[in-house]
């Protein structure tokens, strides 16, 4: 077995949440049994459960400890450990020789099978776990091949007014791209050039109308990982221009620090 | 405040085998908050999720025979049989799919949205709750975690690949693993 692709499919941390299917839960308890990387990398994925678990945890009500303990004191289970005792098969015959043979040959036969079907077993996972990879990436392509697509599309849009956003601080290149359909208020945001925000800060989106600024809603700091294409999530009948800046997490009433804008022609 | 005793999972497995006061309450202090906080990720409703934290408390104290410490840590062997419990209370409910419960459809439709070019900035609603997660990767994990969907349920309501769910389950899992160390 590849113990890094067998790590790397992912199923070690669907076991620690539970969310395997009894039969493969198992298996991976096997599996961790027999190998200590497992058991390690089982542990660091426990020890980020449960600080996310910290993370959300919320004091329950005073009185619930005593009507707890209330309940979980009336019922003091009995011991339910019955002790196992194995059914012991005296061996009173003693095996001819033809026995022996039909036992070797039957051992061999088991051996040479557990053999091929775990090496079966391993190139399996190894698929399977390559082809997990392809699937990631080939999803990733695919949202970038559409994303410029539909930036091809909207330059060549003729109903489609194409606004570049130029960087408002002097030595900064900055630059975002508004793609805006008139017509039906349709507005759509591309990222160029935009630093990540620091911690706490979030870029937000505006449109000048009339002179004042109308926020058109924050941007998720994700999105500046990845070229998307992302629709604004507001009809945008009449403006003079379009602007990002940067604000506290969450945004503000009114822009602070512009870092683009770019007016409408 | 005797919060000075701690106890490795050893001891604390056999403190709760004995099933004293002094177990309780030492499982109680450290735990109750952070199992809390789990049933409440799921259910919304306070009575209810008190009672699901009663259940749970009964079901870690009676079967604590029944912890195996090969299968994994004592917290999250607790975890999982909190989360369970919660699990089995909205599914009895017949509140799962409603899902008015806090997290469930709000990060069904963002994954949906994010997977598609077009994206909504609007997104306030995403507040780092575990750390600086993309809307896809939080959802698998918050999906199999806080609503104990099966990977195969997974794939199949987010309507993405099960090799996927598990490879972006772990990316999710790696970039908090980052996230808690700093």
């Amino acid at each position: 077995m590849n113990i890094k692709e067998y790590i790397e499919s992912g199923i070690l941390e669907a076991y620690v949440l539970g969310s395997l299917s009894q039969e493969e839960q198992e298996r991976v308890a096997a599996d961790i049994a027999r190998y200590p990387e497992l058991a390690e990398e089982i542990a660091a994925i426990e020890d980020t459960m449960w600080l996310m678990a910290q993370a959300g945890a919320e004091e329950p009500p005073a009185e619930l400890k005593g009507k707890i303990w209330a309940q979980v004191d009336n019922t003091i289970p009995g011991k339910i450990s019955m002790p196992v005792s194995p059914k012991t098969i005296p061996l009173t015959r003693q095996l001819s020789w033809q026995r022996a043979a039909v036992w070797i040959a039957l051992t061999g036969s088991v051996l040479v099978n557990f053999i091929l079907w775990s090496q079966r077993n391993n190139t399996q996972e190894a698929q399977v776990a390559v082809k997990a990879q392809l699937d990631t990436m080939q999803h990733q392509l695919a949202a970038l091949q559409t994303s410029t697509q539909k930036q091809a599309e909207m330059l060549a849009d003729s109903g489609m007014k194409t606004v570049v956003m130029q960087s408002m601080l002097p030595g900064h290149p900055m630059a975002a791209t508004v793609y805006w359909n008139k017509t039906n208020g349709d507005a759509y945001l591309a990222m160029q050039k935009l630093p990540m925000p620091d911690k706490g800060k979030q870029y937000q989106m505006w449109v000048i109308q009339d002179g004042k600024p109308v926020s058109m809603g924050v941007i998720d700091n994700h999105l500046l990982k990845t070229p998307t294409v992302s629709k604004l999530p507001m009809e945008v009948k009449n403006g003079q221009a379009f602007a990002i800046s940067l604000e506290k997490e969450g945004g503000n009433p009114t822009p602070t620090e512009v870092y683009v804008l770019g007016k409408i022609s | 405040m005797p919060a000075t005793n701690t106890y490795s999972e050893e001891e604390l497995v056999l403190l709760l085998q004995q099933r004293s006061e002094a177990a309780f309450n030492y499982l109680y202090q450290n735990y109750a908050a952070v199992l809390y906080g789990i049933v409440r990720k799921t259910i919304f409703d306070e009575q209810t999720a008190q009672d699901v934290l009663q259940e749970a408390f009964v079901k870690i104290w009676n079967n604590i025979d029944k912890y195996d410490p090969q299968k994994g840590r004592i917290y999250t062997w607790m975890i999982n049989i909190t989360r369970n419990a919660a699990i089995d209370k909205l599914r009895s409910k017949g509140e799962v799919m409603k899902s008015k419960i806090r997290t469930g459809e709000e990060i069904v439709n963002n994954i949906g949205q994010s997977l598609k070019t077009e994206q909504v900035t609007d997104t306030i609603g995403l507040r780092q709750v575990v750390g600086g997660l993309e809307p896809g990767y939080k959802a698998i994990v918050e999906l199999a975690y806080f609503k104990g969907f099966t990977l195969d349920e997974i794939s199949k309501t987010l309507d993405i690949p099960l090799g996927t769910v598990k490879t972006r389950m772990r990316h999710a899992i790696k970039l908090l693993r980052e996230h808690f160390k700093q």
